[in-house]
């Protein structure tokens, strides 16, 4: 009954992932590129040279920290739909730390002070929805969703008042975007010769490992399973409904968060506006993807940061909106959503 | 002068908000919440000024905006009612499916031609002559005024003192008991999903078409979100639905009309400010109501 | 020739054979009896029958042409009403508006309503109030209420799935004489349930389930098939059961002879309490364990829910709280087990104020509950069965802060092997087990806990099959002869009888009683204090709820 049912999750997943490539190379000749172009420009774009690679790694690492944090969220039956918003507070904390730090701070120092700062703030920014919840009622798939736009505005603010986070005006040439982190605040590099890569992607498998062990291997984790499942059975057997949502969903706030301060504390190590990229968005389709398997989770995000490295080269090469690899991926969650209760296993609607 | 201002461009900006709320009121009754709202009005936007291009005609236009927001609702209806899908999951991907083909749809079909006629105000002699309410009431549209029509007949048929309206509450209260009781329940919701998408759809013609005569990138920017926090800050009743929508509209308004008065403002701030009053608006006054108790709950018998 | 006519009809989910080779022949005019016990597959004939999923074999036949209804709407249409086990009213409406619903088009036909609604009041002295809200009414009124809905379109077949769960006494008879008028009206009435007593008082004619197969049937010729039908609906011997299940089905077992004679379906009165009396002397006197005083729950701007209620508990002893469904039993349940907080009043465990306690807080102190609503309260369906019985204390079981799952697993075969629970490893998930093992499961985690000083058991038994009722029934027993405080709340009065010392009636949000069990009249009593007859000697009435009704 299991592994039948684990057996067509993946089936699924596989195949939504390939009907929504291929959907992509339509769009693709649509746009005038044939499969070999497209094909081609993508391939480059994500594999093609060190750079590309490193870039790739540099946002699936973002993707997971979101995406792991959606997946802690949902366990304990809550939909996370925040990203984008939790992204935006992480690189406003860590932009705010980044740039205040005295120059000569070493990293050793500034890195994981700047990064605490985004993930403290993550967890606030989604603590205000959890709170919410817990004493209003009010759905957290809705405040998250409202949060996205209070805090991308939010960004939009930072970055062109000079009395907040813009850096000094000089001319009117100057480009409302924050002054750049200093140098003990940037994320120390693999080390790999050519590549953009930093440590990011470690720590993304790090709290990956921690999140899918916590989940599955603790008593912690099975008590937010038993709230997820059952919220008045795991009430009577002691598990305290408020403060275990209101944890869980910050903490999902935290991980996207710290997935914010990653993104500022990268080369070119600014907050400008769009930082985020839509990796909220992204980050929610890895969650979705993963069904709760870190191991999913990882091979889900790599993919997606992969594809939208290839889409930017997709664009710049082959003149193919960037836009296709958006719809790629929302056709891939449609798919999955579509035949989310056959591969749950339960009987079909007539 | 500056208050009929907002108020004018408040209610420019309420009746696509209200339209697609009213919609949204219907489905939410009959247990289904379409957070693809957003995703209806924004292809209704596309599809009616790629339409008005095309054939030259902005009713015709109009036509193709109410079609393409229909398109969204099969699809909605396809996945949330016959594959009982996550009414949530199917929302949010809807709208970034939308955004992004409608970004992309763009790049092909309209590039560098992207402003239309559209409709032109057809004030109503007299009547628009009344200080404050006849510019803001009474100088809409030809669409405008269709869109107010539709919200009006939708709110009296389907209101729950008619047999419709009650077994529309029926299904969203307790589908199983309304299929024990004889009522088609998918059909029932089927047809209010694809009643919200065509009202969202006209909706977002109504932005494109009679408000901002052109199609731009993301051009609903959240608007399909507002109308869902409408339906629920508005308790699922009518009267407390169109107050919210016209609500947010004016919150919207103000971004464009307090720069004007010289409000030294810096716009973020002001875009937000519809989001923190919605925002306010579901925790404030949702927890005195009660949702419709099918809700996002999939029907399936036995 | 028979109005329905099932032939060799069948239904399997998956792997599991709901129904086989059933056939059975509703004559026009008759009550047509389906006798058989929980899980038994009558729910699944009534559903084949009203549409609710179709046959995987065999036909059905009505009035000589093909049957085979696709959705209820469709058997409607065909003339065949139904009156569903857990009501098919939309709660938040009123009466009169969910009596409109099975119409037709943009108007509401109020006028034409009143004018069937006058019709049926003349032909089967059947009343509903129109106005009021269907979730405020008493259980009883809204049964009526459902009854009057089905007779609305003036069906030919009217299915009735276990109407009489609900019941007390008095309705219980009002439901067969209505049972017996539709009938005389020319119509057609099966009637689906597992008590014997009914059988016998309404039907012309009985087809006994069993194992999802008929079992035999035929024409009923009064009391005298009694003992035939209980023995073709259980398939062993009566005398290997607790007198308390058998006394649940309505019958009275003579244990000298064997003989089963039914019981009076209103009262259930049974001569099965000597065990509870022999039982009552030692517990009296002995300083209570649980002390209820006072506790009242209001609805924000309607009725109480709960009145001052008191009660208490002493060691070993088992205490009953019977009463008709929706009479606040159930959210006293919730007030002492901490999911709901009362307004007024205080709860003491062993001596320690737990009113405002935490769940949690009230396990370490020895209170163990056995909840009403298993599938929600009680158990995670898609977590194990290991993982279910020891949600509670996964602490214990932790190694270098992680889950120590083998572990875990070995004490849960233990308890497995011990309950006796039918499960194929201690990691299949709850959902996937029988009820009455899912609610051995249950009871044996909340028999575990630690100082177990009182356990509050709620409708223990419902929806069990009789070896499952059997067990649940003897493991009660058993923890209170180990020194345990034992509530039961139940709506099966011969159960309670049989199984307890002393019986409270919940009535309108008040505890009525006690009445010792033993006693000569108890059933009598008892039955009295159900409708309400005791209430002004026990305690003024509820007036809100009482004007409803």
């Amino acid at each position: 009954m299991r592994s039948m049912r684990s057996t067509r999750r993946a089936l699924v997943a596989g195949g939504a992932v390939l009907v929504a490539l291929l959907a992509g190379l339509a769009l693709a000749a649509l746009a005038g590129a044939g499969p070999a172009t497209t094909i081609g420009a993508l391939a480059e774009g994500m594999a093609g040279t060190p750079y590309a690679i490193g870039k790739s790694l540099n946002t699936a690492a973002v993707l997971m920290l979101v995406g792991a944090g959606f997946s802690l969220a949902h366990r304990a039956g809550l939909v996370n739909v925040g990203g984008e918003g939790q992204l935006c507070a992480g690189g406003i904390a860590a932009t705010a730390v980044g740039t205040t730090l005295p120059a000569a701070t070493p990293a050793l120092v500034g890195v994981p002070l700047t990064l605490l700062a985004a993930f403290t703030a993550g967890g606030l920014w989604a603590a205000i929805a959890a709170v919410l919840l817990v004493r209003r009622g009010t759905s957290e798939i809705i405040t998250t969703l409202l949060l996205n736009f209070v805090g991308l505005a939010l960004v939009t603010l930072m970055v062109h008042e000079p009395t907040l986070l813009r850096q000094p005006v000089t001319s009117s040439e100057t480009l409302p975007q924050s002054a750049p982190l200093v140098d003990g605040a940037h994320l120390p590099l693999l080390g790999v010769e050519r590549s953009p890569a930093t440590v990011a992607i470690l720590l993304a498998l790090i709290a990956t490992a921690v999140i899918g062990v916590v989940s599955r291997h603790t008593p912690a984790g099975l008590r937010l399973r038993a709230l997820g499942q059952s919220p008045a059975a795991a009430a009577r057997l002691g598990v305290r409904a408020g403060p275990t949502r209101v944890v869980a969903l910050s903490t999902a706030g935290a991980f996207a968060g710290l997935g914010g301060g990653l993104l500022v504390s990268t080369a070119p190590a600014l907050l400008a506006e769009g930082f985020t990229s839509g990796f909220g968005f992204a980050g929610l389709v890895v969650g979705l993807l993963a069904g709760g398997s870190m191991l999913a989770l990882t091979a889900a995000a790599l993919l997606l940061a992969f594809l939208t490295s290839g889409g930017i080269n997709l664009q710049l090469v082959a003149g193919v909106p960037s836009t296709t690899v958006a719809i790629i991926q929302s056709l891939i969650i449609l798919l999955i959503a579509a035949t989310a209760t056959w591969a749950a296993g339960k009987k079909a609607t007539r | 002068m500056m208050l009929t201002q907002i108020l004018v461009s408040g209610l420019g900006l309420a009746l696509p908000l209200l339209i697609a709320a009213v919609g949204e009121l219907v489905s939410e009754r009959a247990g289904v919440l379409n957070l693809s709202l957003e995703a209806m009005m924004l292809t209704g936007a596309f599809t009616a000024v790629t339409g008005t291009v095309l054939t030259g005609s902005a009713w015709l236009g109009a036509a193709c905006g109410l079609c393409g927001g229909l398109l969204v609702g099969l699809a909605q209806t396809l996945l949330s009612v016959r594959l009982r899908a996550d009414q949530i999951v199917v929302g949010v991907a809807a709208n970034a499916l939308a955004l992004a083909a409608t970004t992309f749809g763009a790049r092909l079909l309209l590039d560098g031609d992207r402003g239309v006629t559209g409709f032109e105000r057809l004030p109503i002699p007299v009547l628009a002559d009344v200080p404050v309410i006849g510019p803001v009431l009474f100088a809409q549209t030809a669409l405008g005024y269709l869109c107010a029509g539709v919200v009006l007949v939708t709110g009296l048929l389907l209101g729950p003192r008619t047999g419709w309206g009650l077994r529309i509450d029926a299904t969203g209260e307790d589908a199983g008991a309304a299929d024990w009781t004889g009522l088609p329940v998918r059909r029932i919701r089927a047809l209010c999903i694809l009643l919200t998408s065509a009202l969202a759809g006209l909706g977002g013609a109504q932005l494109a078409l009679s408000e901002v005569h052109a199609f731009s990138d993301n051009m609903t920017a959240g608007i399909g979100y507002l109308a869902v926090v409408a339906v629920i800050a508005g308790r699922w009743r009518t009267p407390g639905t169109v107050v919210a929508a016209v609500a947010f509209g004016v919150a919207q308004a103000l971004q464009y009309a307090l720069p004007a008065a010289g409000v030294g403002l810096p716009p973020a701030v002001l875009t937000m400010i519809p989001y923190l009053v919605a925002i306010v608006a579901v925790s404030g006054l949702a927890g005195a109501s009660r949702a419709p108790s099918c809700l996002t709950v999939p029907f399936a018998r036995a | 020739m028979g109005l329905l006519v099932l032939e060799d009809l069948g239904r399997s989910f998956g792997p599991v054979r709901a129904l086989h080779g059933v056939s059975l022949t509703v004559a026009p005019g008759t009550v047509h009896c389906v006798l058989g016990e929980n899980g038994a597959g009558k729910s699944t004939l009534c559903n084949l029958v009203y549409g609710g999923f179709a046959p995987t074999t065999g036909t059905m036949t009505l009035r000589g042409r093909r049957y085979r209804p696709g959705s209820p709407a469709q058997a409607l249409a065909h003339g065949v009403a139904m009156v569903h086990q857990h009501f098919s009213l939309v709660p938040t409406m009123t009466v009169e508006q969910n009596l409109l619903l099975g119409g037709r088009g943009l108007r509401l036909r109020k006028a034409d309503l009143g004018r069937r609604l006058e019709r049926i009041a003349g032909e089967f002295g059947l009343t509903v109030p129109r106005d009021a809200l269907v979730g405020d009414l008493p259980i009883g009124a809204r049964q009526r209420v459902e009854i009057v809905k089905a007779l609305l379109p003036g069906p030919d077949l009217v299915l009735l799935d276990e109407p009489t769960a609900v019941l007390d006494g008095p309705e219980i008879e009002a439901l067969i004489a209505t049972c017996r008028a539709v009938a005389a009206s020319g119509r057609s009435v099966v009637l689906v349930t597992h008590k014997l007593g009914e059988v016998a008082a309404a039907a012309d004619e009985a087809t006994v389930l069993r194992s999802g197969t008929v079992a035999g049937g035929g024409p009923l010729a009064g009391d005298a098939s009694v003992p035939r039908l209980l023995a073709l609906m259980l398939g062993r011997d009566p005398d290997d059961l607790d007198p308390a299940v058998t006394a649940g089905l309505g019958v009275r077992v003579d244990v000298a002879t064997g003989d089963a004679t039914d019981v009076d379906a209103a009262t259930g009165d049974a001569t099965v309490g000597d065990a509870a009396a022999e039982r009552a002397g030692g517990s009296a006197g002995r300083e209570p364990v649980l002390r209820v005083e006072g506790i009242t729950l209001g609805r924000a701007g309607r009725t109480r829910i709960l009145a001052d209620v008191s009660l208490t508990l002493a060691p070993g002893e088992i205490v009953g709280i019977a009463g008709v469904e929706g009479n606040g039993q159930s959210d006293l349940v919730h007030v002492l087990s901490g999911a709901t907080r009362a307004d007024a009043g205080t709860v003491h465990l062993g001596g320690v104020d737990i009113t405002r306690a935490t769940p949690a807080r009230r396990t370490a102190l020895g209170l163990g509950v056995v909840p009403e609503d298993r599938h929600h309260e009680a158990m995670v369906g898609a977590m194990s069965v290991a993982e279910n019985l020891y949600l509670a204390r996964l602490g214990d079981f932790r190694r270098f802060g992680l889950l120590d799952r083998r572990r875990l697993d070995t004490a849960a075969a233990d308890v497995i092997a011990s309950f006796d629970i039918r499960t194929s490893s201690p990691r299949t998930p709850m959902g996937s087990l029988s009820g009455g093992n899912q609610q051995k499961v249950v009871l044996a985690r909340e028999v575990a806990i630690p100082g177990l000083k009182v356990l509050i058991a709620a409708q223990p038994t419902r929806g069990l099959d009789v070896g499952a009722v059997d067990h649940v029934l003897a493991r009660l027993r058993a923890v209170a002869a180990g020194g345990v405080a034992v509530l039961v709340v139940s709506s099966e009065l011969p159960e309670l009888l049989a199984l307890c010392d002393r019986i409270h009636v919940a009535y309108s949000g008040r505890l009525l009683g006690p009445v010792p069990a033993g006693g000569e009249r108890a059933a009598d009593e008892i039955g009295a204090l159900m409708t309400g007859a005791g209430r002004s000697a026990a305690a003024p009435a509820n007036e809100e709820t009482g004007a409803v009704a």
